[in-house]
């Protein structure tokens, strides 16, 4: 067993198996390349996604059906290819590939957490490759609120 | 302005933008810019700057405050 420190889980061993490489890195993170998943019965729906080389890097991932079920990737051939997968054949998520939105928690300009729909991270789970897909002309949004809008209850 | 392939504009003194090609809704654009002028396409930059955030803002007060409201 390998062993990696994190700030946010302490001492982890994990394998090389457990290893997805990220050949070009995530846009802003080009030098992080290579991660590994944390899901936890307790932190579902939520997965972490932690850098190896930099124990305070770790994005908060939520699985894409759960944030849209019925979300739709586009691959084109090019990221098709890079991810190591068949072009134009109907990609399993959950089998074929891992497909999830990174999250960002409130901060101060903007309080509300939000997911980003529009470049999901996607994994080729047999290949162990993953890389962020920037989808070009998307229907959604980088900054999709996580919770809907708080209900308003009419004054009487 | 409207301009066919072959034929460019300038931004400023030293930005030349050339259509290169048209072919239905999609165009092939070359750009001449200085060497410090980084080039990428805007929803890349406006990944690169969601990244950014998302990573900046996690903490273990972060993933509580999630993982209650997500409960509800």
């Amino acid at each position: 067993m390998l062993r990696l420190q994190t700030t946010y889980f302490g001492e982890l061993d994990y394998s090389e198996s457990s290893v997805y490489r990220f050949p070009n890195g995530l846009p802003g993170f080009e030098n992080e390349q290579a991660f590994v998943f944390l899901r936890q019965p307790h932190t579902e729906p939520l997965m972490f996604m932690q850098s190896l080389a930099n124990p305070k890097l770790c994005f908060i991932l939520l699985p894409i059906l759960v944030a849209d079920a019925q979300y739709q990737v586009q691959l084109d051939p090019e990221y098709a290819g890079e991810l190591k997968l068949a072009a134009n054949c109907r990609l399993r998520i959950g089998e074929d590939i891992l497909c999830a939105a990174i999250l960002s928690p409130g901060h101060e300009d903007m309080p509300e957490p939000t997911v980003n729909l529009m470049a999901p991270v996607v994994v080729n789970l047999k290949e162990r490759i993953g890389m962020q897909v920037i989808q070009t002309n998307s229907p959604y949004s980088h900054r999709h609120p996580l919770f809907g809008p708080q209900e308003l209850v009419p004054c009487s | 302005m409207r301009r066919r392939a072959g034929e460019s504009f300038m931004i400023g003194d030293g930005i030349e933008i050339e259509v290169l090609e048209v072919s239905g809704s999609r165009v092939k654009l070359g750009i001449v810019a200085p060497e410090m002028c980084l080039i990428v396409r805007k929803e890349a930059k406006i990944t690169r700057e969601t990244n950014l955030t998302a990573a900046r803002a996690v903490d273990q007060a972060a993933i509580t405050s999630l993982l209650s409201r997500l409960a509800r």
